[in-house]
């Protein structure tokens, strides 16, 4: 620290923010640098892992990809299709439905858990972590144990236990009237519990003094629900509802292992359709560009959700 | 002047190798096939479990000829989209091995190299019908065989005894084995936990198009119909097609003798359903006996003829095929290629390791499989049922395996809705045509 000769005898007071000009612009550089210094090795990985090939996927879906034959550029074509092809309309109508009643589902479940298990008394703490244990698990493993479960014969595992209640064999999987709604049944099986940990993180942090007035002014469980729980888990439900948008649009893993997007593709969805697009037709241009929408699509639904969540704070 | 303290120069190298990163990532996708033209030869295989034995033995016999040594990668899961990845990403394999079916994707996608037939050393001594595998529409080889089969029925020999009914011959003869194995008990556990036939259903692969071209073949049906000049017309709106879909939809909706997990179902599951006796009757090809007699259901099963439909027996014949890659060490490749179709090679797929018969009818004149297995007279079934009735899947058409995804596709939705035949090969015949368009050899 040559340069920094002091100019008045006031050195005593710690981090003096004073000195000459050429000091403090070099101050003024190191605060600015030094956060983004400590998100270099994320921001690197990020930008490697994840920024690039986003770039470089949205550049594809303006090509008919061949990789050893030299790419043909198509312009907007890849999109008009995307927006023509019946398959994937019917699939973005599956993905929907699945995002809405998966998210809501494993939102109230989830909820309903936190409720229950709220407590640090060591037996609800065991209880807490079996119930947790789906959201750990990989979800190939899951959806394989599912798949096996839900055999639609009538000795399938599920299907005995239904049959011991005098209830017939399900088909689950096998129909194409039951099986994205089973798909949504296991997403919430394994959603609900993660949601649950955010909303008891969320629960944790309401002040009891406000359960205790509310008690003193005589109200009820439900009250207390309805206008103190509630209420003070807003931020938590946002964080969650964004989240489950965002799972929600993305889904494939369990799709891919249970069913494939059959049968007679009745849980198609987004994401499946652009992995045979890319991987089966060898369509990569055409994958692409679904994938660029759907990462705009992504992008705006997150963005009303907060906006959104951000008026009614405000409000 | 003002120097720079070294925290902030540490600042900005930091900076600047974060866009040497960059930098480098986004020059990444540069052509590095020519890294790669020494070393040993890669090669990639679709199999699995003891198959992986087998091609290794038939490799280290090439490596101990020739000194070549090579890399084998093998697996049998989302095999061509491994090999799709590998392409876009220019990291393709010196060799595949894999279905001949796949020889137009391949094709289309440029990834592979043809081969002068005439330059192959030992191509006099294969079958014309295997080369015929190995060549696209225009007449040009693609790839060397390796080896053809023919699919034949397996039947729980057990269950038949017990329910005193004979193996099927016809339609009419599965239909009924089918509805008793499903609705009498066969395997005596007082539970109705058995089902007739075994079908792979799902659209992944093309499976439920895959099974169901031999029904189609039998009842006298075509995929396309050829219209002069080298060009075709999708063929699925006849009476013969609808014919053969009711029979097979029939199985599903009415007679419900079909597993019920069926239309989600690939052949691992479906491998699965036989071996643990849910299902009593499997329409594969012959690498299944080695399979299935690896399991506890050995010996409890008989290998038949596929049974005849109203026009013929006709039945799914397939092959495997050696592809030479674009950008690959291409004399090393020949090499290998010329070297698995000799006998010695042959003999080895065939017999080294009995778990996994890799090679399953040659494709070498030269060799019997018959004589290779002696004293399993599955084999010479296979042998007849492949010379007399095996027919191949328009496998030399530009790009089959998008035609065969949409022939599953249409089935399967089908099926799953028990819709009206006719009605939806009308809307199939429509589409293959449209696909035969953006091919290039659409009629009309």
């Amino acid at each position: 620290m040559s340069v920094s000769t002091p100019s008045a005898p006031v050195a005593s007071v710690p981090r003096d923010r004073g000195g000459p000009p050429a000091a403090r612009r070099v101050r003024r550089v190191r605060s600015r640098f030094s956060p983004w210094l400590f998100l270099a090795p994320a921001l690197a990985f990020f930008a490697v892992f994840k920024f690039w090939p986003v770039i470089w996927g949205v550049y594809l879906s303006f090509f008919h990809v061949r990789p050893y034959l030299g790419n043909e550029w198509l312009g907007w074509a890849n999109f008009s299709r995307a927006f023509q092809d019946p398959d994937l309309r019917a699939a973005v109508g599956h993905t929907v439905l699945d995002a809405v009643v998966s998210v809501a589902g494993s939102m109230l479940v989830g909820f309903a858990l936190a409720l229950l298990l709220e407590s640090p008394a060591r037996h609800v703490r065991i209880l807490r972590t079996a119930v947790f244990l789906p959201a750990v698990t990989a979800m190939v493993a899951i959806a394989e144990l599912w798949g096996a479960l839900l055999f639609p014969g009538r000795y399938g595992a599920v299907n005995s236990f239904l049959g011991a209640l005098g209830l017939g064999a399900q088909p689950f999987l096998a129909s194409p009237h039951s099986s994205l709604w089973t798909v949504m049944l296991i997403q919430i099986w394994k959603a609900a519990p993660y949601d649950m940990v955010i909303f008891i993180a969320g629960l944790v942090g309401i002040d009891r003094q406000l359960y205790e007035s509310a008690n003193i002014d005589g109200a009820g469980a439900w009250q207390r629900l309805r206008h103190i729980t509630i209420p003070s888990l807003r931020p938590i439900t946002t964080i969650v509802l964004t989240l489950g948008i965002i799972r929600g649009l993305r889904v494939f893993t369990e799709i891919n292992v249970l069913t494939g997007g059959g049968p007679g593709g009745s849980t198609e969805t987004i994401v499946t359709t652009t992995f045979k697009a890319a991987t089966v037709a060898n369509d990569t241009g055409y994958a692409s560009a679904i994938s660029t929408l759907l990462l705009i699509a992504t992008i705006l639904l997150t963005s009303l959700t907060l906006w959104w969540r951000n008026r009614l704070e405000a409000s | 002047m003002v120097r720079v303290p070294w925290r902030d120069r540490v600042l900005v190298a930091s900076a600047a190798g974060m866009c040497a990163v960059l930098a480098i990532s986004g020059c990444g996708s540069s052509d590095k096939s020519k890294a790669e033209a020494t070393g040993p030869l890669n090669v990639w295989v679709r199999g699995a479990n003891d198959s992986i034995k087998a091609y290794q033995k038939v490799f280290d016999a090439f490596t101990a000829k020739t000194g070549i040594q090579i890399k084998p990668f093998m697996t049998l899961t989302d095999f061509e989209t491994k090999l799709s990845a590998a392409a876009t990403s220019h990291k393709l394999p010196d060799v595949v091995v894999d279905d001949a079916a796949q020889l137009g994707n391949f094709e289309t996608q440029g990834i592979i190299q043809p081969v002068d037939k005439s330059a192959v050393a030992g191509q006099d001594q294969l079958t014309d019908r295997a080369w015929d595998s190995a060549k696209d529409l225009t007449g040009k080889y693609y790839a060397v065989p390796f080896s053809a089969q023919a699919n034949i029925l397996l039947v729980r020999s057990d269950w038949l005894a017990k329910l005193k009914l004979q193996p099927p011959k016809t339609w009419q003869d599965v239909a009924t084995v089918a509805k008793a194995f499903t609705t009498q008990d066969p395997d005596g556990d007082g539970k109705a936990d058995t089902y007739g036939l075994d079908v792979p259903g799902s659209t992944t692969r093309g499976y439920i198009s895959w099974y169901w071209s031999s029904l189609l073949w039998e009842a006298g049906g075509s995929y396309f119909k050829p219209a002069g000049n080298g060009k075709f017309a999708a063929n699925l709106d006849t009476p013969q097609a609808t014919q053969s879909v009711q029979w097979f939809e029939d199985q599903f909706c009415t007679n419900k003798v079909v597993q019920p997990s069926a239309l989600n179902d690939t052949t691992t599951e479906a491998n699965k359903a036989f071996q643990t006796g849910v299902t009593g009757m499997y329409f594969t090809g012959p690498y299944a006996y080695a399979t299935m007699d690896a399991t506890a259901i050995k010996g409890k099963y008989v290998a038949v003829a596929p049974p005849a439909g109203p026009a013929n027996g006709q039945t799914l014949a397939e092959g495997t095929d050696i592809y030479l890659m674009a950008g690959g060490k291409t004399s090393e490749a020949k090499k290998l290629a010329e070297f698995m179709i000799t006998p010695e090679a042959q003999r080895l797929g065939m017999t080294a390791v009995p778990t996994a018969t890799i090679v399953r009818l040659p494709v070498n004149k030269t060799v019997d499989a018959a004589t290779e297995h002696q004293g399993d007279d599955r084999w010479k079934l296979a042998q007849q049922v492949y010379q007399s009735d095996g027919h191949y899947e328009d496998i030399n058409m530009p790009n089959w395996t998008a035609l065969r995804q949409a022939t599953s596709d249409g089935l399967n939705a089908l099926v799953a809705k028990c819709g009206d035949p006719a009605t939806a090969l009308h809307t199939l015949n429509d589409k293959l045509n449209s696909i035969l368009k953006t091919q290039g050899v659409a009629a009309g």
